[in-house]
């Protein structure tokens, strides 16, 4: 049974997804928060910053491009920096492996809960096509958003905001009021 | 939502709320307040314990000295017009912050040593060890590493001292002169050097932190 | 000894911290539900807020305990990195991030959450990730001078306001209890809740 099915038996108006049957609810999104803070205090105290993910995805990205053209990805202002023994070597390292960590961890929490599957998060109005392609299409935006404001959830919302950043504040503030006015656009998608 | 986990989080907002009012009266966190031993720091100044000479920082360099960091404090752009060789450009501001580890050594120059003066006494303040200022900053090392002069009548002793500047000076692409302004090695050009006359030591080691998510 | 104790993230030790705060970090976003991307989006929709819970109570959380880690002399704020400010590039670039999580649905660290349990979109997302950076990369000579507008350096509320750390702290915690209260009272009133999820 999918979580489609629960969600059409629920009131039209409420598109929440709800886990399948044997799977485990989810945890209260407040005590996972404290324990996400607990996690960010632990990287402040022990390695004096906090975490990180569109960081880790430049690297990634420069490192591909690098593969393929690395006059390109040496000379570009923006990508140059990520190259091995540039100005930003060890934090880049860091944050990937970070990531690899987040990946890992998602999985074993989604595994044990029996949350694991292959599929297709999406709203019912939609095709599974066209919510990768708004999937894409919403990553790329969140790309360019992350490398001009430095930072993503992880790096500016939570990082930046713990320690009280005028600038992640702003980007908080920014990104949850643009997502409200832009969310009637993508009513089809969800629900 | 079980009947557990509402109980769970009026504890923890009770916590919040309790630590959050009790930081609005204890007020005030951070690098701002600092214990400082002011006896003892100006004791270390009187005892001339607080510089090196550049030839000092000079030889350091050339012998690998472990754990070093020399530390620029001017404007970028000053920086990047010339600086000592394996120096990095922090900002007063920026050695507030900067992550200093217990068994690095650092040294602090500035144009006339007095802004390095004052790098020395935040860090010291921070509680950083190991860290020196050139008292008389780039204008000492570009005259007495760079282009060390040998006066006219020295005595054997200066002129030993001489060889060994002379020589210190050569490692790093200078040019020793005579005290008529000839160089001793023979070279028409004394001009003091560029950032380029260290071939290429300058710009390769500078180590500019930079830090994004 | 004070904390932060290593000094530098590289080797063995600081990438084993990266492993495992990561470890923690993504199980933590997938207890919450945030690896669903309907989940997340519900946050914008007015029907989930999953989001905000998590985020302050994070938020919150890691505030108190530098706060109150550096009053007790255990830890050294000064030598915790805190991201610099650049005023316009950072709102400009929020409100582009906000426009794509909510077309997305998953941000960059719930987009690895998600791929790793198995969401096809999950992976849609981290490869739109990647080309929108290639694509700013690309693009720099014509937004490098929004890119490194309006500076601030390293800027935060006390000294901003100059007040106090411990008003801004007490402020903030004010602040996301305020907001739990008021969400839960509508969440109540909207009866968000059929039994098992929340």
């Amino acid at each position: 049974m999918s979580a489609i099915d629960f969600a059409a038996a629920a009131p039209a108006r409420i598109a929440m997804p709800a886990p399948a049957v044997r799977a485990r609810p989810y945890a209260s999104p407040y005590l996972a928060g404290v324990g996400i803070g607990l996690v960010l205090l632990a990287a402040y105290v022990t390695v004096g910053h906090g975490l990180g993910a569109s960081g880790g995805f430049t690297s990634v990205a420069v490192a591909g491009v690098a593969a393929v053209a690395p006059e390109q990805a040496a000379a570009s202002p923006v990508l140059g920096g990520y190259l091995g023994g540039g100005g930003r070597g060890p934090l880049a390292d860091w944050l990937v492996i970070e990531l690899i960590g987040v990946a890992l961890g998602g999985y074993l929490s989604a595994r044990l809960a029996g949350r694991a599957r292959r599929t297709v998060e999406r709203g019912p109005r939609v095709t599974d096509r066209a919510r990768l392609m708004y999937g894409f299409g919403g990553g790329v935006v969140m790309g360019l958003g992350a490398k001009l404001a430095r930072g993503c959830t992880s790096g500016q919302a939570l990082t930046g905001g713990a320690l009280l950043s005028v600038g992640s504040w702003i980007f908080i503030a920014t990104a949850f009021a643009a997502a409200f006015a832009a969310a009637p656009l993508f009513r089809r998608e969800w629900t | 939502m079980s009947g557990r986990a509402p109980r769970a989080h009026r504890l923890l907002a009770i916590a919040a709320a309790t630590l959050g009012a009790l930081a609005l009266v204890a007020g005030g966190a951070g690098a701002t307040r600092q214990g400082v031993d002011v006896v003892a720091l100006a004791r270390e100044v009187e005892a001339e314990a607080d510089h090196v000479t550049a030839r000092e920082l000079a030889a350091w360099i050339r012998d690998g000295r472990e754990g070093l960091r020399i530390v620029d404090v001017r404007t970028p752009a000053e920086f990047a017009d010339y600086a000592i060789p394996t120096a990095e450009n922090l900002s007063l501001t920026a050695l507030t912050r900067a992550a200093i580890r217990p068994d690095e050594t650092v040294v602090l120059y500035s144009e006339g040593g007095a802004h390095a003066a004052q790098g020395w006494f935040l860090l010291r303040a921070r509680g950083v060890k190991r860290v020196y200022f050139l008292r008389e900053g780039l204008y000492e090392w570009l005259t007495q590493v760079m282009t060390p002069v040998l006066p006219d009548g020295a005595s054997a002793a200066d002129r030993a001292a001489f060889d060994s500047a002379a020589e210190l000076s050569r490692y790093f692409g200078g040019v020793p002169r005579a005290g008529g302004g000839a160089s001793v090695d023979g070279d028409a050009s004394a001009a003091l050097p560029g950032a380029s006359a260290e071939g290429g030591s300058a710009a390769a080691v500078r180590r500019v932190r930079r830090r994004g998510c | 000894m004070t904390l932060p104790f290593l000094a530098s993230d590289a080797g063995a030790a600081g990438l084993g911290v990266a492993l495992a705060v990561g470890v923690a970090f993504g199980w933590g976003l997938e207890r919450a539900g945030l690896g669903n991307a309907r989940r997340l989006a519900g946050q914008f929709f007015g029907t989930d807020f999953t989001v905000l819970k998590v985020l302050f109570s994070a938020i919150v959380t890691a505030m108190l305990g530098v706060f109150w880690l550096a009053q007790m002399g255990i830890l050294d704020p000064a030598r915790v990195y805190v991201p610099e400010t650049w005023l316009l590039p950072q709102a400009v670039g929020g409100a582009l991030f906000g426009v794509g999580m909510v077309a997305g649905g998953l941000c960059p660290g719930t987009s690895c959450v998600a791929a790793a349990a198995g969401r096809r979109d999950g992976l849609a997302v981290m490869g739109g990730m990647l080309a929108g950076i290639l694509l700013f990369a690309a693009a720099f000579p014509l937004i490098d001078q929004l890119y490194e507008a309006t500076p601030a350096g390293t800027l935060t509320f006390p000294d901003l306001l100059r007040v106090p750390p411990g008003t801004v702290v007490a402020a903030v915690v004010a602040m996301a209890l305020g907001a739990f209260a008021g969400v839960e009272a509508f969440e109540r009133r909207a009866a968000l809740r059929p039994g098992g999820a929340s």
